[in-house]
């Protein structure tokens, strides 16, 4: 009760935030923005500029970090190298894979889940392209539908078992993780498949290295444009979607939800479902961008995820939420790694900075008005 | 009335949440050895006033003074080493750990070792819980007592603090009658002690029992105070609700129809056993459209269990009998098949089986409609907008605005929230358990008042309740269970409440005479 009261003391910006971060509220972003400037009787407009700084803090939080990267960036010839076209496209395209990635991480978390199996299944992905196109000469479309298709099986799979059984989703995933690798391993017999591109045997199609590649006028690398596809996607599908009602009820209290006849069973196995295709789309990217597909690819992405989603303001204890957020936790990371990386930082002392600022993120959660 | 210096003087405490004003300017003061009633309907800001006072809450107007020293709490810790305890209406205490270390928990007793004492503590709650009046074994885990129990050990625990005020939200909810008789026992005792006793009650006659002094609040104010033992129920009731109350209970017409639900000896044997559960072991009754059917029966009856098996949520097992809806046998599998059958279900408690507090209203409104909101699984916003404000003028809820959280609304209100919901899926039958727990006075006669047009409407409801009056004044007919069983059918234009009664006790117990029946029905 003390929650939900501290929760109304900021009421009308605060209800916006919810607007954006929880779909399931009625005012679309006009009237959200409109309330939020218009200082009405409620909140006093400090608490709503606090507020909204709160609603935004992802955002913010990347904006910080992007200034202090601009500050600290080396510079050539009075040029700021961090701000040049192509490091900036770097930055975006190094982070593509754990964005995908934490995208379908956010939807494993609204509904109070988790999935540590997405690095793993990315390396199942990635060596699924490999071997496909390369010892098997598949084709370009049924190597990337299958290997797709395994991602969403093994990801319903493992959803059904958390679902069904009800055995929690950490130690499903924990398993799944084990389960994938494994996988990758006998499929790749421990070895890194290398991609070589042309049409003799044993070479992937062409068509495979255009998702390599640049695309408007070399601007564009190809995988950050499936990450903004993958993340635009994702939140109109959660703004406009009745299934994604259903998501943010199971993930806000799930015996109501059920009780209120949402599907609960079918809504988790949907969204691991979701999480796993989603992991084998960023191994098909992982693939083509290092030329090789090894059994080893993405240890440890499960937990960037999580860090990407954690500092995107979403709760791990599900029901709350979003992927824009999660996007801005992403290129949050991202920015970090390639700052640090520019000016040469220890690789060690990159992790413990990385460690930091997760933990600040969550801090500054806990600081906000309503949470 | 104790005419001592007063333990506690609260002054002119205000609070407001956002734009709802809380508290305004309320005055609030307890004698030592003073037990001082607080009424008022959900909403009227007894909680804010208590929570403020317990150092939950700690940022208000106004000034608190405990033994004539200004004092301000930063948190509830401040406040019980100001010999300030709260027992709250939600039962804080941990499942999984016993009585007594729950009792205990965070100031465990010791040995010279260090080591936590858990024999002392077993022996000293033993006497607590005694002294209480309550038959508990400290050793078993919370988890496992039923809700009253549970309550008495959050007393028991709140009395060990050795605290001068005691503030009792609700405390005898889920009590039985003797549960009740020896908590005021309890409280006369701690009353002769010198401890100052708030007790927030929706009870009226308990409060004429116990208290030396009453409190009416509402919309966050003061509006009198009495002697609880000389003013009239209805006279307090108005007082609360600010209006007269012309009927509290609408006698819908029994303009009954055709047959809409007939369930027939319906028996659920569970694969695993459900310690603590009545599941159906025979049950045969029936409603029909535009009736409103009530099911009385002892705590432990098994009502609760018939309507979860109704509306398919009931474990897995062997089931015989019948369930019949409108001439076609069916087996709810699942609430949301129940639902497509046109089956509502309104649970026991809305906070952890009804809402998602943190939820707007309006999607905890529509979340059981939603695909009739737009088409191949896109919302139209303005379509469930408009459902959703429908359904709030129709319950005339009481809110800010439509993306509030619905947290920040009334007991009441939450409660009729549940409801629009179950109605925006156009149901032919439905069951409620308990729908008016917790719910002030106002809200109510509101869905009573709406139980009677459902039925003017031709829906059929069966409506599982604790308060006889409730079932008298509001059903056309009361079905009475015992041990899983029907065992009476009672129309209520020729039965009182005793009979009632005396039909869920069968001849095991006694008839006490309290309006409220609450008797334990499991085997001892």
């Amino acid at each position: 009760m003390t929650n939900a009261q501290d929760k109304s003391a900021t009421a009308p910006a605060d209800a916006d935030r919810q607007a954006e971060a929880v779909p399931p509220t009625a005012a679309g972003t006009t009237t959200a923005v409109s309330a939020a400037k218009a200082p009405t009787a409620v909140a006093e407009s400090s608490g709503g500029v606090v507020a909204t700084l709160f609603r935004f803090q992802s955002v913010f939080g990347l904006l910080a970090v992007f200034i202090a990267a601009i500050i600290f960036s080396p510079r050539r010839d009075g040029e700021i190298l961090f701000l040049s076209a192509d490091n900036l496209a770097n930055v975006v395209r190094a982070v593509s894979e754990i964005g995908i990635i934490a995208v379908g991480m956010t939807f494993v978390i609204l509904i109070g889940g988790i999935d540590l199996s997405v690095g793993a299944v990315l390396g199942l992905a990635a060596v699924g392209s490999a071997v496909l196109m390369v010892e098997n000469d598949w084709g370009f479309l049924p190597s990337i539908v299958v290997v797709l298709a395994i991602g969403l099986v093994f990801g319903a799979l493992q959803g059904m078992a958390t679902a069904m059984i009800g055995i929690q989703s950490f130690i499903v995933t924990l398993a799944g993780l084990q389960i994938a690798r494994g996988l990758a391993r006998i499929w790749s017999d421990g070895q890194g498949v290398a991609i070589a591109y042309g049409n003799g045997p044993n070479e992937a199609p062409d068509s495979f290295a255009i998702l390599g590649e640049r695309t408007f006028g070399g601007l564009v690398p190809i995988p950050v444009l499936i990450f903004a596809v993958v993340a635009i996607a994702a939140i109109v599908f959660l703004r406009v979607s009745a299934f994604s009602r259903h998501l943010y009820a199971v993930g806000g209290n799930e015996k109501a939800a059920r009780l209120s006849g949402v599907p609960v069973i079918r809504v988790k196995i949907a969204v691991f479902a979701i999480c796993g295709l989603l992991a084998s789309l960023a191994g098909i990217v992982h693939a083509v961008q290092l030329n090789q597909g090894s059994p080893n690819d993405g240890i440890g992405y499960e937990l960037d995820a999580i860090a990407a989603v954690v500092i995107g303001g979403t709760s791990l204890a599900g029901g709350r939420g979003s992927v824009a957020g999660t996007v801005a936790g992403a290129l949050l990371l991202g920015v970090l790694n390639n700052i640090l990386a520019l000016n040469n930082i220890d690789s060690n002392i990159q992790l413990l900075i990385k460690g930091l600022v997760i933990v600040a993120a969550a801090a500054l959660q806990r600081l906000r008005p309503a949470s | 009335m104790a005419e001592v210096a007063d333990l506690v003087r609260m002054s002119r405490i205000g609070k407001r949440y956002g734009g709802v004003q809380a508290c305004r300017e309320v005055d609030f003061t307890l004698g030592a050895g003073e037990v001082h009633a607080l009424l008022g309907e959900n909403g009227a800001g007894k909680s804010t006033l208590m929570k403020i006072l317990s150092g939950d809450v700690t940022e208000y107007d106004g000034q608190i003074e405990i033994n004539g020293r200004n004092v301000s709490f930063a948190g509830p810790t401040d406040a019980q080493a100001a010999g300030i305890a709260m027992i709250h209406q939600e039962l804080d205490l941990v499942p999984g750990l016993s009585v007594a270390d729950n009792i205990f928990l965070g100031r465990e007793l010791r040995t010279r070792w260090k080591t936590v004492d858990r024999r002392r503590m077993e022996r000293e709650a033993r006497t607590l819980l005694e002294r209480s009046g309550v038959d508990l074994d400290p050793r078993r885990p919370v988890g496992e007592l039923r809700v009253g129990e549970q309550q008495l050990v959050t007393i028991a625990k709140a009395i060990s603090l050795d605290a001068r005020v005691l503030i009792m939200d609700e405390p005898t909810s889920a009590l039985t009658t003797s549960e009740v008789e020896r908590l005021f026992v309890v409280i006369r005792e701690l009353r002769r002690g010198g401890v100052g006793i708030v007790y927030i009650s929706h009870r009226m006659e308990e409060i004429a029992q116990v208290a030396d002094r009453a409190t009416v609040l509402r919309n966050g104010q003061f509006v009198t105070s009495f002697d609880p033992r000389r003013l009239s129920t209805t006279e307090v009731v108005e007082a609360m609700v600010g209006r007269p109350v012309q009927t509290m209970f609408t006698t819908p017409d029994a303009a009954a129809g055709d047959e809409l639900l007939r369930v027939d000896n319906l028996v659920l044997k569970p694969r695993r056993p459900r310690p603590g559960r009545r599941d159906p072991d025979g049950i045969s009754l029936t409603v029909r459209s535009g009736e409103i059917v009530g099911l009385a029966g002892l705590l432990g009856a098994g009502r609760t269990e018939l309507l979860e098996t109704l509306y398919g949520v009931a474990p897995g097992g062997s089931r015989s009998g019948r369930i019949v809806l409108q001439g076609k046998e069916i087996q709810p599998r699942s609430p949301r098949h129940a639902l497509s059958q046109g089956i509502g279900f309104v649970p026991e408690d809305r906070r952890t089986s009804g809402l998602v507090l943190f939820h707007s209203i309006l999607a905890n409104t529509v979340v059981s409609s939603l695909p009739s909101y737009g088409r191949l699984g896109v919302i139209a916003r303005r379509m469930e907008r408009a459902a959703s404000v429908r359904m709030a003028d129709r319950l005339r809820l009481k809110f800010g605005r439509l993306q509030d959280d619905v947290g920040t609304l009334s007991g009441g209100n939450q409660q009729k929230v549940v409801f629009g919901r179950m109605l925006l899926t156009e149901p032919r039958l439905l069951l409620l358990d308990e729908p008016t727990r917790g719910v002030d006075i106002g809200a109510k006669s509101e869905i009573y008042r709406l139980l009677g047009e459902l039925a003017g409407q031709g829906i059929g409801v069966l409506l599982a309740s604790s308060e006889l009056p409730e079932l008298v004044g509001v059903c056309d007919r009361v079905v009475v269970l015992r041990d899983g069983r029907d065992v009476a059918s009672f129309s209520t234009a020729d039965s009182s409440e005793g009979d009632l009664l005396a039909a869920a006790m069968g001849d095991r117990a006694e008839f006490e005479g309290r309006a409220v029946f609450e008797e334990v029905g499991g085997p001892q």
